[in-house]
């Protein structure tokens, strides 16, 4: 192994470029906290008390809601034949590609409309798991389909049914993958602030915000950082935990082949309605609404909304590809480097997910706004600071199933680390990158605190107008741009799920 | 991947690079704080009157202040537009506008709603107003904004958030007229009167009212206006004839403004542009977009002749701004969620 590991050495720069990247508006941040103010004195007061536990609770709720519904669907449409699972696994999409906050105005809205207050936590954490459920179901269905079916044949020789085989086999299987999504899903919870903001919920994103800009108290607001911090170190540490307990290794070198539960009856139709039920919800929303606002609706104009279009698609292809690549880079050499210090910085890599949008904007102004770089430069780094971890937590769960031995059989027959790259690791990650692709770029679509921060002049995409619209209270006019970031995550989801069955 | 990656990265910079060489021809560009659709004829109308090409970005105000703040000299703003007199008063404390000497701009804005340095010039007016519905409070029994704490009105007060910036100037207004332990009571006592948790939309609290979960509540008037007009739909435009806006005397006047920013690149443009969002045509166009008051007088829009006229207090944005901390501090320690 000794060559092999000389040629390895060289990938320790790019790992750290990398981090450092990652880390940088971080650490401006934290920088420009400290020497704003001095931090003694600063106490999180009943009001950060009661955001810390609002938060907690979103997290909490939608964790749970979010992780049942994610790994349910996940498993139904992964290993289970029902009429119309192929449709329904790529509808799935759906719920994730409305901005939550669109969701949340829409809603309150409706039922002003109708009379009805629609306030508070539960609405809040009803509404993100169904804005966030689908990192679970993606990351659970991908390891259901990968590893699910031979072991579940065997299970079935057996004579285990499928409700135990799913309970016994499937379940710990592909428990990283669950752990994973749903730290991701929590994450995403934790920035949430449009949505959480117009139910009324006080929470940690709106109070770092507040604190910060309103009363010009950037200590207090760093603190509030820590706390938010404090939250995904627990979420990342207990999805590692969770990793570490159930490392199974097994290789998926062919397509999955082997049956699939054949469902019929009524046991069909219940599996049809949990896998149609989110979707239906999502669409459900934006369709009360019109239902009562329809007369709201304003002509836009088409050159418009194409320009807008374009420039959200342009956003998040560059986005996506850039952030995949580095995800890349940090899981492969964390897979091949034993040094704590890589594991760790690669770690640290993903912390940018656990910031607040508009925190992580004001840590690349403090950056970038000095020294002149590009508005699209400071942008995708942005992007890809925030989304590194959604690439990365399916392609380290992943890597964890693929045995070493895969990697030393290949060396020994010849390949240097490159050519283990190209010729191993990415065609049997293939589904791990498609998936982690198709997340970074619907949330890049719909991605709003950072575009609306740090963009060039006269480059508003779909999420801006989206936003624009809604916070001036005209909905009317937000469903289409809307509609349009809908139609970018399906036609995303329509163009890459199928293809997760052809290995 | 990875060579892709890099020819990402390459137009991206590409991208960074092209954009200040296709700044030659003669442009303003601004930062706006103000929501999109409402102005964009308004650009339109200046660049054909001038032929100066108007770049925007708009987003929300804390965030435009801090991309300005950051970008220091290299930022290729020539104007920045915001809502909220607070607001303006703190980026002009943190030197983001340069003084401007314009005879037309001091005869079109009065001097209330202008930095008396020429830094900034407010662009449209727009009044905190109640909301009443007739049927549970008698509008004549509010007359000022301290009638609100009167427990007459208890179960029937709606209120929007803290985090709404017109309330925040709202109660720094109260606190330079009437001083602290009579802001912090009056707080109290609204706190006490609400009827439900504070709202986080002007138009819903509207509608709550209209159909009586509220007797009274504290809104921009533009937003009722915009249900009367139809705007919303048939049904909003019901409810909004049920309710009256009543202005107290006096009353809280907040403002838009704009100013040529420190770093200008393009001053005589940016002080046309502005000078045209001042002139009194503009001021039609505010007014039948948005529903907000101009800067002299009451406009022709039928909708806000039905709401009446008030008397402004007379408090300056300056000192709104000097007193926006302390203001949300008092909210916060006296239970304004």
């Amino acid at each position: 192994m000794s060559a092999a590991d000389h040629g390895r050495r060289s990938l320790l720069w790019p790992v750290l470029l990398v981090s450092l990247l990652a880390l940088a508006p971080l650490l401006a941040l934290a920088w420009n906290a400290l020497v704003s103010g001095a931090l003694q004195g600063v106490s999180l007061g009943s009001e950060g008390r009661l955001q810390v536990g609002n938060t907690l609770a979103l997290v909490i709720g939608e964790g749970l809601l979010g992780g049942v519904v994610g790994t349910a669907i996940g498993w139904l449409t992964a290993l289970c034949s029902f009429p119309g699972r192929r449709a329904l696994r790529i509808a799935q999409l759906l719920p994730m590609a409305i901005p939550a906050y669109l969701q949340a105005a829409s809603l309150i809205d409706w039922g002003s409309r109708a009379g009805w207050r629609i306030h508070g936590l539960g609405w809040a954490i009803a509404l993100l798991a169904l804005a966030n459920y689908t990192y679970v179901f993606f990351l659970s269905h991908e390891t259901f389909a990968a590893s699910g079916r031979r072991l579940l044949e065997a299970s079935r020789s057996l004579g285990v049914g499928p409700w135990r085989s799913f309970v016994r086999v499937a379940l710990p299987l592909a428990l990283p993958a669950i752990g994973a999504g749903v730290a991701l899903s929590a994450m995403e919870v934790v920035n949430e602030l449009g949505a959480v903001r117009l139910l009324g919920v006080p929470s940690l994103s709106a109070g770092i915000l507040d604190r910060w800009q309103a009363e010009g108290d950037a200590p207090g607001a760093a603190l509030l950082a820590l706390a938010a911090l404090a939250i995904v170190a627990v979420l990342v540490a207990g999805e590692r935990l969770l990793r570490r307990r159930s490392r199974r290794w097994n290789l998926t070198g062919g397509a999955p082949q082997g049956p699939l539960w054949h469902l019929q009856g009524w046991r069909a139709g219940v599996a049809m309605l949990i896998t149609a039920l989110p979707p239906l919800l999502a669409l459900l929303i934006p369709s009360l609404w019109l239902s009562t606002g329809w007369e709201s609706l304003r002509d836009q104009d088409g050159g418009e909304l194409i320009a807008l279009t374009l420039r959200s698609l342009g956003l998040a292809l560059a986005a996506t590809v850039l952030t995949l690549a580095a995800a890349l880079v940090l899981a492969v050499v964390r897979r091949w480097s034993p040094r704590p210090l890589v594991q760790q910085f690669s770690v640290l890599a993903g912390l940018g997910y656990a910031v607040p949008g508009s925190v992580l904007a004001l840590g690349l102004l403090i950056l970038g706004g000095p020294v002149g770089l590009g508005p699209v430069l400071l942008l995708l780094w942005g992007y890809g600071d925030r989304f590194m971890a959604v690439a990365k937590q399916g392609l380290d769960a992943a890597f964890e199933r693929l045995p070493p031995s895969i990697d030393e059989a290949a060396i020994s027959l010849g390949c240097n680390w490159r050519g283990v790259l190209r010729r191993v690791h990415l065609p049997l990650q293939r589904g791990p990158l498609l998936v982690g692709g198709l997340l970074v770029f619907v949330d890049v679509v719909k991605e709003l605190p950072l575009t609306l921060s740090l963009r060039p002049f006269d480059f508003d995409t779909l999420a801006v107008r989206v936003f624009q619209y809604a916070s001036d209270e005209r909905l009317g006019a937000a469903m289409t741009p809307a509609l349009l970031i809908m139609l970018l995550g399906l036609m995303a989801s329509a163009a890459l799920i199928p293809s997760l069955d052809r290995r | 991947m990875i060579r892709l990656a890099a020819s990402t990265t390459l137009a991206a910079l590409l991208l960074g690079v092209a954009a200040p060489i296709a700044a030659l021809a003669q442009e303003v560009r601004v930062y706006s704080g103000r929501h999109y659709n409402s102005d964009n004829a308004l650009y339109e109308r200046f660049t054909k009157a001038t032929g100066i090409k108007v770049r925007l970005l708009e987003s929300n105000d804390s965030a435009i202040v801090e991309r300005l703040r950051s970008e220091g000299k290299n930022s290729s703003a020539d104007v920045l537009i915001l809502v909220d007199a607070a607001r303006l008063a703190n980026a002009t404390e943190m030197g983001l506008f340069q003084p401007v000497g314009s005879a037309e701009l001091m005869r079109d804005v009065p001097l209330s709603l202008r930095d008396p340095n020429g830094r900034w010039f407010g662009l449209t007016r727009r009044v905190r107003a109640f909301v009443v519905n007739p049927k549970l409070v008698n509008p004549a029994s509010l007359k000022t904004y301290a009638d609100l704490a009167k427990p007459a009105l208890k179960g029937k007060l709606c209120l929007r958030n803290r985090s709404s910036v017109y309330n925040q100037s709202l109660v720094a207004d109260q606190l330079i007229l009437r001083g602290e332990p009579a802001t912090r009571s009056w707080i109290r006592g609204m706190v006490a009167n609400l009827a439900d948790e504070v709202y986080t939309s002007d138009t819903v609290l509207a509608r709550d009212v209209a159909r009586g979960s509220c007797g009274v509540g504290v809104i921009n008037s533009y937003y009722v206006a915009r249900m009367l007009s139809g705007q919303n739909g048939a049904a909003d435009k019901a409810l909004a004839q049920k309710v009256r806006i009543v202005y107290p005397n006096p009353a809280h006047v907040n403002v838009s403004g704009a100013g040529v920013t420190r770093h200008a690149s393009n001053r005589s443009e940016a002080i046309r542009l502005i000078e045209f969002l001042t002139s009194p045509t503009a001021a039609e166009g505010f007014a039948q977009s948005g529903f907000e008051y101009p800067l002299k007088g009451f406009g022709n829009n039928p909708i806000l002749k039905r709401f009446g006229t008030f008397k402004a207090d007379g408090v300056s944005a300056a000192q709104l701004g000097a007193k926006a901390k302390a203001a949300i501090k008092l909210m916060a320690d006296n239970g304004w969620q």
